[in-house]
């Protein structure tokens, strides 16, 4: 049915997907390779290559101690930003008219400071509350930084959900905690999981509050820039490529267990 | 879709769960508090204090020592600054000339030599040096000294004496510096105090100086192939020859020179500055005995100097180091004599105005 | 599960399928507990308005006003942090600093250029690669399709900066390879130039557009674009006409995080820009990493910028925007 000339956009477009896939990988293939340069500083050509770093690396305790640290960080503050996001997200979608924009333009405005900033004020914060640095101060600015980034998320699919589901639901005896647990959270599903990978990124990739929240304990970003602050050095680029291996392998996994799952 | 939705929450259940698992020691150990009477909170740059002399010292003290890696001054004194009158960390490193900043607002406390026995072990030279004094006392320890350098890459530039090259036409594009410390060194080249210690109450001629450094640096801006922050990043652009020369501190140069790099430091006619890191027991620290312990222990024998020297391309203070590095490490980090002579450390006098007027024209030099 | 699955075919509702905790749920609502105790709370309009509005409202007031509310405090003192000898007063002039000096005026226009430039760039290059992802691979593809353009961002910031350099520089794979086959003999400064310092934010910042894209995108019943291709619309009228006003929730979206993060927040992008890319990100932090204490002219800056980018980016959000609809 479908002519030669419908099948051009199709092909301009594959070639769009695979060519953004080639500029995302380019310079980490790169990045990987140096790993295994027998050198103080990466550079090119390789020249000598080596397989120490990451014999280095996998013995180094305190790498492996703030990856733990650093999933045991992310995991918290996605699971709060997550359920603060949404809710934010919720009563924003129905509160009409000006005082929703407000809302709005509040919930945004931790994406917008500047890292040093908000980490110096959530510091003096912290202390006037009388909380002390640690763990749970570390989640709570990461979960500040990224319930923006769920608000917006799950708003855009709010805006967009069509009125009659939560009508009918209702309609049908389902009371509002019913119908947003049956209803509209299975319809946010793609936008809380875009929301919740926003919050990992974020929390895995902040030094600077965690710096200031904390900092005894070194998170993986924080062991990496201080490092570098040393020289870059291959053992970095293996630390890298080793993170990047195991959650490419858990994601593989995850949805090959969701795929057997479903088919069962 | 919802296979997406799913595999996305089973992830996070993998990974929540494996979290828990690998977070079981962390949560199970009592959360430290900051005035337990074995423990010792520091503040330091990554490789300052090597981890085999950390291991020793806690074994034999039977103190913990925590460290948290920083990167640079300005996030040491915000911390402390944030922090007020409880800070979480007994020690800081600060670099000499950042001292005036950090005692004005009350963050460190006066150093007690008494207190440390082998404070005879500190190489004479900085025992006592004016630079290091501050309202007629001692701050810190000095652990690792350094200079403001002019690195060359050796296959492109021939032996400058001046720093002229770093205005030379030849090189257009293929410089790069840290506006502000290169600011005082640019006065210093075109016959002014770039240290204002003869500019107290002299604000007039400070002001004509820094704008007449000023000048000259935006005028040859299109020499400059980018302005730097951090070491690592003039290491990178050496080596991937996005530069041919540039102004660097001595550590970072020292450590491309040592792992056989073309490249060469040196101090041009014009002179240069000189600055050191010491480390500073905190104001209203929790453990500042124990602070006072490590610092003893730093000083104990030079193959400590000699790893932290190696470790971080600067120059070890404590006496006795250069007999305890190989040849390569000492020629790395070695200036002929009438360099080293060109070398003045910076002075703790009049810092406000020093600060005040360089922040400024550093600003007007990028934003140019 | 079954009744569902129908729906979801029939189109209205293409995400919707019951989730694997609906019995769990059926059980705790069911259950006589909930009955009398949270079910009786919402069955009151009031209270269930105070109930879902009770913790956003505690939480933005605490964590995101209060900490901007600090800065705001230093923003308006004459000096701080608290120096012996000088009590802080409180004073305009942090704010007037800006406006009195063009010096500080450029980098926020020029952050404005490149942020605005950068969303456009990420927008164009994005929404194929999104649109390719939701509708053209086959459904059962369709996760390790996206999977694939998620990993590279595992690697963090600062490593995928440094990447970027490697392949830039003027001994980076891009110059080297040149070389090797004879198009250049001197290399080309690509690094540390306004290129660069676009590639960079675009390499760093895509994920932002292509999350909220593919959800929009996603949404689209493909029975309508079946539909409208059987009358005869061609690939373009149906872009133009169904894809593109579908999918404007996630185009707002996208535009607005990746707008307001590449003006706000990523310092690591300036590891990649020349002299003459100063920006105001940049600026700001000048004024807490220099020498001299200077927290309150800095947290003026940061809040002219905070204004200005939210400004910004709700005049965008109104222009292409939505409605609101029932939710709960």
């Amino acid at each position: 049915m479908r002519t030669m000339l419908a099948d051009a956009p199709r092909t301009a477009l594959t070639m769009a997907y695979w060519g953004f896939v080639l500029y995302l990988f380019l310079p980490l293939t790169l990045m990987m390779a140096m790993s295994f340069k027998n050198a103080a500083f990466i550079a090119f050509p390789i020249g000598d290559w080596t397989f120490d770093w990451y014999l280095k690396v996998m013995q180094d305790k305190p790498f492996l101690e703030a990856c733990a640290y650093s999933v045991l960080v992310a995991g918290l503050t996605t699971l709060a930003a997550t359920v603060i996001g949404v809710w934010i997200a919720m009563l924003i979608a129905t509160t009409e008219g000006r005082w929703g924009a407000v809302l709005f333009a509040l919930a945004c405005l931790p994406a917008v400071v500047p890292g040093m900033i908000s980490a110096i004020s959530l510091r003096i914060f912290i202390s006037t509350i009388d909380m002390p640095t640690g763990t749970s101060a570390i989640v709570l600015g990461h979960t500040v930084h990224a319930v923006p980034f769920v608000v917006v998320m799950a708003l855009t699919r709010l805006r967009s959900m069509p009125a009659n589901l939560v009508d009918a639901a209702r309609d049908l005896g389902a009371d509002s905690v019913v119908a947003f647990f049956r209803v509209t959270l299975p319809y946010l599903g793609p936008a809380i999981g875009g929301g919740m990978i926003f919050c990992i990124l974020l929390s895995i990739d902040d030094f600077v509050r965690t710096f200031f929240l904390g900092g005894y304990r070194p998170t993986l970003p924080m062991l990496i820039f201080a490092k570098v602050q040393g020289g870059m050095s291959p053992e970095i680029n293996a630390m890298a490529t080793l993170v990047l291996l195991v959650t490419g392998a858990v994601g593989l996994y995850a949805e090959y267990y969701t795929r057997r799952s479903r088919s069962r | 879709m919802t296979k997406l939705v799913l595999n996305r929450r089973n992830t996070l259940q993998l990974l929540g769960g494996s979290a828990g698992a690998l977070a079981l020691p962390y949560i199970i150990r009592p959360l430290p508090s900051w005035a337990q009477s074995n423990v010792l909170n520091v503040t330091t740059y990554d490789k300052f204090l090597p981890q085999e002399f950390l291991d020793k010292f806690q074994k034999d003290s039977g103190i913990k020592v925590n460290v948290r890696l920083t990167d640079d001054q300005g996030k040491q004194y915000n911390l402390l600054a944030a922090e007020g009158a409880n800070p979480s960390t007994d020690m800081v490193t600060v670099a000499g000339h950042r001292y005036s900043q950090f005692i004005s607002s009350n963050l460190l406390q006066a150093l007690d030599t008494g207190k440390i026995p082998n404070w005879k072990n500190l190489n004479p030279a900085y025992q006592n040096a004016p630079w290091a004094q501050v309202d007629g006392k001692l701050w810190g320890l000095p652990i690792l000294a350094g200079y403001e350098g002019l690195a060359v890459n050796t296959n492109y530039v021939k032996d400058p004496q001046s720093w002229d090259v770093m205005f030379d036409p030849q090189f257009k594009g293929l410089t790069s510096y840290i506006v502000s410390d290169f600011m005082t060194i640019t006065m210093q080249y075109l016959g002014f105090d770039g240290d204002f210690v003869s500019y107290t109450d002299k604000p007039e001629e400070a002001l004509k100086a820094t704008n007449a450094a000023r000048d000259h640096l935006i005028k040859h801006k299109d020499m400059v192939r980018k302005y730097y922050d951090a070491g690592s990043e003039v290491q990178q652009m050496f080596i991937n020859e996005d530069i041919y020369l540039g102004h660097a501190w001595s550590g970072p140069a020292a450590k491309l020179i040592a792992d056989g790099h073309p490249i060469k430091l040196s101090v041009p006619k014009e002179g240069t500055y000189g600055f050191c890191y010491t480390l500073n027991v905190v104001n209203n620290a929790p453990n500042a005995e124990n602070a006072y312990k490590l610092l003893d222990a730093i000083l104990a024998t030079p193959e400590v100097g000699a790893s932290m020297q190696r470790q971080s391309g600067f120059a070890s203070t404590i006496s006795g180091v250069p007999e305890a590095l190989t040849d390569i490490e000492r020629a790395a980090g070695t200036l002929p004599q009438e360099q080293v002579e060109r070398i003045v450390f910076f002075s703790p006098v009049n810092r406000d105005m020093k600060n005040e007027m360089i922040d400024k024209a550093t600003a007007e030099v990028k934003a140019a | 599960m079954a009744s569902n699955s129908t729906l979801a075919r029939g189109g209205a509702m293409p995400a919707v399928t019951a989730p694997a905790y609906s019995t769990r749920l059926s059980a705790l609502f069911n259950s006589g507990l909930y009955q009398s105790t949270l079910g009786a709370l919402v069955s009151n309009k009031t209270t269930r308005m105070v109930l879902l509005a009770a913790v956003p409202i505690v939480w933005i007031v605490m964590m995101h006003i209060g900490p901007i509310y600090q800065m705001l405090k230093i923003s308006l003192l004459s000096n701080y942090p608290i120096q012996h000898g000088r009590a802080p007063t409180f004073t305009f002039a942090n704010y007037a600093i800006f406006f009195s000096e063009p010096l500080y005026f450029m980098p926020l226009i020029r952050s404005f250029v490149y942020a605005t430039s950068a969303t456009a760039v990420t927008l164009l290059v994005v929404y194929p690669v999104a649109y390719y992802v939701a509708k053209i691979v086959q459904p059962d593809r369709r996760s390790k399709a996206l999977l694939l353009l998620l990993v590279p961002f595992w690697a963090g910031e600062l490593i995928r900066t440094f990447s970027i350099i490697m392949l830039l520089a003027n001994r980076g794979a891009l110059n080297v390879f040149l070389r090797d086959i004879g198009m250049i003999d001197r290399p080309i400064p690509l690094l540390y130039t306004p290129f660069s310092l676009g590639f960079g934010l675009v390499y760093l910042i895509s994920l932002y557009m292509l999350l909220p894209l593919y959800s929009a995108i996603d949404k689209i019943p493909k029975h309508l674009l079946d539909a409208a291709a059987d009358l005869g619309a061609g690939p373009f009228t149906r872009f133009r006409r169904i894809v593109l006003p579908l999918s404007r929730d996630g185009i707002v979206s996208g535009c607005s995080l990746v707008f307001l993060t590449s003006i706000g927040v990523f310092a690591t992008p300036m590891l990649l820009g020349g002299p003459t890319t100063v920006l105001f990100p940049e600026t700001i932090s000048g004024f807490f990493h220099g020498a001299s204490d200077k927290w309150p002219v800095g947290a003026a800056f940061a809040m002219i910028m905070l204004v200005s980018a939210l400004t910004t980016a709700a005049i965008f959000m109104r222009i292409v925007g939505g409605k609101s609809t029932r939710l709960m």
